[in-house]
């Protein structure tokens, strides 16, 4: 009975987790929209999430794209196949790896430093205080994050692919040697944009738009203490790229099966 | 008299813990109030209860005759633009300059032009001693210094009620003395309302002109602070006299302790 | 300044962000898919259509006019039927056209090849909906290997 009680008691409260990060996110991004004062703090956090989040995201790309490469050619020479190397490359790293690794570096980059940045303005009543301005935080501060992250992944995912790509070309065609025109044109006709590309792109969307929910979530209701944003923290990294790798399969499964 | 803030029989619990059991406070309008009381007791809650970032269980809190609990979100951010709050650790942004921190409310709320918004936090900076640190960032503050930069930005609207929150706690005897000096000053000059939460009896008890003070979950004694010196009450006796020992012991409850070091021994 | 940096920085962002779309949509992707545009459809059924998918292509002489749609069995001997797409700039296929289920290479993909049939008076264009008359099967390994075997015998 205890079992059966303790499971019923956590999916509550994991329940109604959910339905507070839910009421916090519409709160946050429902609303009359002010352009001309929201604007320029979603400029200040695209350059926070996003353009500082680019360097890791090119390096990893490259060399992600160079390791397939090179593995991908010693799989594929064995059966003769090295001009499949192309669509090798693109279609793991347009399907799989770009979307899901950005996610990835993304909750464990910009994820965490948005958690740790809004638990900050909790411990310090930072948020208090602009309550008390007559200024809504989900409204100031939550929101713009949310709308940078939301679109600055995928922006990072598709960087992230293109260098991949790139990476892969430089080791299997300057290096091992695979004919140049070959990589290319094998990979054109393998790839295919609304299927491949634009089914990539929907996924870093999903993952954007979960990232950086949760990362949002966990830093606005972190306890107010060293130990509680620490918590939050971990646990904004852990959570995000769980939920990044199931639903990776979920959506896998409903877009190319 | 006159009260701009009021409290009636409130009740208020955290979580099933009762914090108040029937509370009853009045703040004059124009006059500095103080709130005291041994730690744990509250005072923060006090505050929350006015701005209305807390809801009592049961009971009436009113500002300016507005019966705050019952306002909509809109209607309470109208409100909260006629009374400001100096936050315990100041929560100055940290990504923001002082300039930037003071003018924040000024952007947010009207659409005055910028120079004229420059010169405002000027004059503002100006009252509070820290012009010349305009462009200085939070992190670059002494704590004091960030205090008084935080009662900038507090004024900077120029509300009626402003309510400081443990202002002297953690600040070296000049600092604390040049915050004392701000809060009786710009009570005077600016006419506002003025709440100050604190457990340091000495300084609070000189700016004061109302003083109430919090025990038992109760408003056990207010009035003027000559009034409460003679207060009849060993409670009120002993925090103003800092006695260690009385009707708040100082031993936490416990059972008998010639018992409780025999049932070891057993 | 440290918005103006800021506002720049933002800028190269997108910049970047776009030259990557557009080296995935020109050097990558096959942006030429031939069913984009305006398609008309038709049928064929054969006895085996072996390892042909939905999306696989449909060729005339190795150029690619349209893709595979849908398949699906009918009749009382589940025949299967596979549906395409093909560009309505290749919509003058005479009724006598044949369509094979062929195989790129040893081991490669399957895909549907028409051969365009002979033209003649009495002949009309395929249309929208209609169904190719002569179809050849997938040649399935196992079968070609059984035969070869049988006819070994009968010598």
């Amino acid at each position: 009975m205890d079992v059966l009680a303790n499971l019923g008691r956590s999916s509550l409260n994991i329940f109604r987790g959910m339905g507070a990060a839910l009421i916090m996110l519409l709160q946050a991004i429902i609303g009359k929209p002010q352009p001309r004062k929201s604007f320029p703090l979603f400029v200040r956090q695209m350059y926070v999430v996003g353009v500082q989040s680019l360097l890791i995201i090119l390096i990893s790309g490259l060399f992600i794209g160079m390791v397939l490469g090179l593995q991908g050619y010693t799989i594929l020479v064995d059966f003769g196949a090295e001009q499949a190397l192309g669509p090798m490359v693109a279609l793991s790293l347009l399907r799989e790896l770009g979307p899901v690794v950005t996610a990835l570096l993304f909750a464990g980059r910009a994820g965490s430093a948005l958690t740790a940045e809004i638990g900050l303005m909790r411990a310090t009543e930072q948020l208090s205080s602009l309550e008390m301005m007559a200024v809504d935080p989900l409204r100031r501060v939550v929101a713009p994050r949310f709308w940078a992250g939301f679109i600055s992944m995928p922006m990072l995912a598709l960087i992230f692919t293109a260098v991949g790509i790139l990476g892969g070309y430089f080791v299997g065609v300057q290096w091992l040697g695979v004919d140049d025109g070959a990589f290319w044109s094998v990979m054109q006709s393998a790839v295919d944009w609304r299927d491949d590309v634009m089914n990539g792109v929907i996924k870093s969307l999903v993952f954007a738009f979960v990232v950086t929910w949760i990362a949002l979530y966990k830093g606005y209701t972190a306890e107010p203490t060293s130990a509680g944003i620490s918590k939050a923290t971990t646990s904004t990294v852990v959570t995000g790229s769980l939920a990044v790798l199931g639903l990776d399969f979920v959506l896998t499964a409903i877009m190319f099966s | 008299m006159d009260n701009l803030v009021e409290l009636q029989d409130v009740h208020f619990y955290r979580g099933n813990t009762p914090i108040y059991q029937g509370v009853n406070l009045r703040v004059p309008r124009g006059k500095i109030t103080a709130i005291m009381g041994p730690s744990g007791c509250g005072k923060t809650t006090m505050l929350r209860l006015i701005g209305g970032q807390l809801k009592p269980r049961s009971g009436s809190v009113q500002f300016a005759g507005q019966e705050v609990p019952s306002l909509s979100r809109k209607e309470l951010f109208e409100l909260r633009k006629r009374m400001s709050m100096l936050f315990q650790s100041g929560a100055l942004f940290t990504d923001m300059t002082v300039n930037q921190n003071v003018a924040f409310p000024i952007h947010e709320h009207t659409e005055l032009p910028r120079e004229i918004v420059d010169t405002i936090v000027k004059m503002k900076l100006q009252a509070v001693g820290l012009r010349g640190a305009g462009q200085l960032f939070p992190s670059e503050l002494s704590g004091g210094m960030a205090r008084r930069a935080a009662l900038a930005r507090s004024i900077a609207l120029d509300p009626e009620l402003i309510m400081y929150d443990e202002p002297f706690t953690g600040q070296d005897p000049i600092s604390m003395g040049m915050i004392v000096k701000l809060i009786r000053s710009l009570n005077e000059t600016l006419g506002l309302t003025s709440i100050v939460v604190s457990h340091d009896i000495h300084e609070t008890m000189g700016i004061a002109d109302h003083v109430a003070i919090i025990a038992n979950k109760q408003v056990v004694a207010q009035g003027s602070p000559s009034e409460l010196l003679n207060h009849e009450s060993a409670l009120v006796r002993q925090f103003l006299n800092g006695e260690p020992d009385g009707p708040v012991p100082f031993h936490y409850q416990a059972n008998d302790y010639l018992e409780d070091l025999m049932v070891r021994k057993g | 300044m440290e918005t103006r940096k800021t506002e720049i920085l933002v800028g190269v962002f997108v910049a970047v962000t776009i030259v990557a779309l557009v080296f995935l949509a020109l050097r990558v992707a096959s942006n030429t898919d031939i069913t984009r545009g305006s398609t008309y459809t038709l049928s064929a059924s054969f006895d085996n259509i072996g390892g042909l998918k939905v999306r696989s292509p449909v060729k005339i002489g190795g150029v690619t006019v349209g893709r595979v749609t849908r398949i699906y069995l009918e009749g009382e001997y589940y025949e299967p039927v596979v549906e395409m797409q093909i560009s309505t700039a290749y919509d003058q296929l005479p009724e006598t056209s044949t369509v094979s289920v062929l195989t790129s290479g040893l081991l490669g993909e399957q895909y549907l090849g028409v051969e365009p049939g002979f033209i003649d008076d009495g002949i009309m264009m395929l249309q929208d909906g209609d169904r190719f008359m002569n179809s050849n099967s997938a040649m399935v390994l196992e079968e070609l290997i059984g035969q070869f075997l049988f006819s070994q015998g009968d010598n």
